[in-house]
């Protein structure tokens, strides 16, 4: 069996995080879990193979931390999840790059589908 | 015995307190002492001489001719004359004329001791008006009232005492049959038309001659208890507001007095006077009714300020159980199922169901049209309550929020949804004085305190613009608002609650800076309350 590939979950409630890392767990994958994206931007080793944020998080939202990932060089696909319908946010992440844009409560098969897409990009 | 001469005789007189006027046969005056010069002011030397019956007059019952008759036969006449004194005042004397006849039977004077009877007629007649004034009130006045024939009880007070019984009111709360049986010697002596009415009696005789215990429902016996403590104790009165009953068993809510004169007391008497208040009462609940109506309106008002955080709050959670359920299931698809993953994840299901009926909880508690009702709280787990139920809004407000809770303050007896409310409404107030500021300013505050007198009060500061100088009294009014979209009755409502609580609300300019702080203040619960209220402090309040 080859290693487990990382996906970083950044949410910053809990329970939800923890519920994100545990899906992708039960699906074959490492998931690593971050309340906010400074945790994540200083943690950042290069093992991550792709994203999943809240757009709403204290400090950075996700939508920063997509362009702060870029003017790192930092290609890392991102996931991007909405609490609720937000068009002009949803256009802006995508005009950053987000590979997909999902809406909570997430379905796990729509999400999972969206990880697979990152990891083969 | 030595024999006086008459200057002697005369001296004496003069030490007599009567008014000793001695007239001959045709009623000319031969002796006046002292006290007659007193008494009617003319001297010695004026009287003498005169004719007596027309110095003072002598208006009698009788014509004085009748009298004098009356004198000549039995030798003896005794009472009242209307006089007048030197000075034209009208006088009653009360007066004894005896006959003195020389050896061969003539008359030869008549000797009159009398007094001024007037200030003891004014007496009568001061009582007389009294007790008319008192028949006229009992039966005249818009107030049942109740002649009480108390001596039963007070005989049985009495051998309370005797006994070694200090505290009648101890006792007789712990001994309701004593209070029954007092009631039932409680006798009615009289009571006015009003009272009929009011009771719904027909006849007079319905309640006269009987006891008072029927007119009394179980629930108002403290109140029958109090009366009796306070005639114990000599009180002048006691009134207090209660229910009694009429003849036919319906409640009233009545103005209850009941006081005790000191000369009714010595007859064991006491006087019940009886206000209906049933109007006042359903007037006061009907307002009761429209204010809480009102409260229950601005809460949901508020709610629908901030349903999107809502909604959220509650999907954060619903977000999270979809996900473990779906975790759930991919460990149980696995080839060799995992259980104790799904164990762990059931939990966390378990758990975040929870979280979201507890946000579901606390919106409908403020939905919720209910009366309000008293229990104790515990102020800054409220407080703590508020900031979790905004906590979203806070967020992504992105609202610094500091809160600094003294940990020495009485619980309050309170609505705990009403106090919320107000809480709420100050917190969503600050909230959105700050929505346009920039992110460094964003600062809310709360603290609470002990304050004067064992109260608590909680201030509420935000760093917005704040509001014109001098209109902190207006902030209160109804329909004053600075917001575009508001109604203006939050803080109109959040006062009224908070009086309703026996507490007050207040607007000022922020210290050290721009903004608006207001302060709650709440009385402490009184021990009374803090015994009586179910407490609330130690289980549900605890976030």
């Amino acid at each position: 069996m080859t290693a487990e590939r990382i996906i970083s979950v950044v949410e910053d409630d809990e329970s939800l995080r923890v519920a994100l890392v545990g899906l992708l767990r039960a699906s074959g994958y490492a998931g690593r879990g971050f309340a906010s994206s400074e945790d994540y931007l200083g943690v950042r080793d290069g093992t991550c193979e792709c994203v999943v944020t809240d757009i709403h998080l204290p400090g950075a939202s996700g939508i920063e931390m997509i362009g702060l990932l870029r003017a790192l060089g930092d290609d890392t696909p991102v996931i991007v999840i909405t609490a609720r319908p937000e068009p002009a946010l949803e256009r802006e992440a995508i005009g950053r790059g987000a590979l997909c844009i999902l809406r909570k409560p997430v379905e796990a098969k729509i999400l999972l589908d969206c990880v697979v897409r990152a990891l083969g990009a | 015995m030595a024999r006086l001469d008459r200057a002697g005789a005369s001296e004496i007189l003069d030490l007599v307190h009567d008014a000793i006027i001695v007239r001959d046969a045709a009623g000319h005056i031969v002796q006046w002492n002292l006290a007659a010069e007193q008494h009617y002011g003319w001297s010695r030397s004026e009287a003498h001489g005169q004719r007596l019956c027309e110095l003072l007059g002598c208006t009698a019952a009788a014509p004085v001719s009748d009298i004098e008759n009356l004198l000549l036969s039995a030798g003896l006449w005794e009472g009242e004359l209307t006089r007048r004194d030197r000075n034209g005042r009208e006088m009653a004397v009360e007066a004894r004329w005896s006959l003195r006849r020389d050896r061969t039977g003539v008359p030869l004077h008549i000797v009159e001791t009398s007094r001024d009877i007037s200030h003891r007629r004014r007496t009568e007649a001061e009582a007389r008006l009294t007790e008319y004034r008192y028949r006229n009130l009992f039966q005249a006045m818009a107030v049942a009232f109740w002649e009480i024939d108390f001596s039963g009880v007070g005989n049985m007070l009495r051998a309370l005492f005797a006994d070694g019984v200090t505290d009648v009111r101890a006792h007789m709360l712990a001994d309701r049959q004593f209070t029954r049986t007092a009631m039932t010697r409680s006798r009615v002596r009289d009571v006015n038309d009003k009272t009929l009415s009011l009771f719904g009696a027909a006849t007079r005789e319905e309640i006269v001659g009987g006891t008072v215990a029927r007119f009394w429902p179980a629930e108002s016996e403290p109140v029958f208890i109090e009366a009796v403590v306070a005639s114990a104790e000599k009180r002048p009165h006691y009134i207090t507001e209660t229910k009694l009953l009429t003849v036919t068993g319906a409640e009233i809510d009545v103005l209850f007095t009941v006081s005790w004169s000191p000369e009714s007391r010595k007859e064991g008497v006491i006087l019940l006077g009886v206000i209906d208040i049933g109007d006042r009462k359903r007037a006061e609940e009907a307002m009761h009714g429209l204010q809480a109506d009102l409260a229950r309106a601005a809460r949901i008002s508020i709610l629908g300020e901030f349903t999107a955080s809502i909604a959220h709050e509650v999907n954060q959670p619903l977000a999270a159980i979809a996900t473990n359920g779906e975790a759930g299931l991919r460990w149980l698809d696995r080839p060799e199922p995992d259980i104790e993953e799904v164990r762990s994840l059931s939990a966390r299901i378990v758990a975040d169901a929870r979280r979201a009926a507890e946000i579901i909880g606390r919106v409908r508690a403020m939905a919720e049209q209910r009366p309000p009702q008293r229990t104790l709280l515990d102020v800054n787990a409220l407080i703590e309550e508020t900031l979790l139920f905004l906590r979203h809004d806070l967020k992504s407000h992105a609202i610094a929020v500091s809160a600094v809770l003294a940990t020495d303050l009485p619980p309050i007896a309170g609505d705990r949804t009403q106090i919320q409310q107000i809480l709420v409404n100050l917190a969503v107030n600050a909230i959105q004085a700050m929505a346009d500021l920039p992110v460094e300013r964003r600062r809310l505050s709360v603290h609470s305190v002990k304050a004067a007198g064992r109260s608590v009060a909680v201030t509420i500061e935000d760093e917005g613009n704040g509001f014109a100088a001098g209109a902190e009294a207006r902030l209160f009014d109804s329909f004053f608002t600075t917001k575009p979209s508001g109604m203006g009755m939050g803080l109109r409502i959040c006062r009224s609650i908070a009086e309703a609580h026996g507490g007050t609300i207040e607007a000022r300019a922020r210290s050290g800076g721009a903004g608006a702080a207001f302060t709650l203040t709440l009385p402490g619960a009184s021990w009374d309350e803090a015994v009586a209220a179910p407490g609330e402090v130690d289980d549900h309040t605890k976030v």
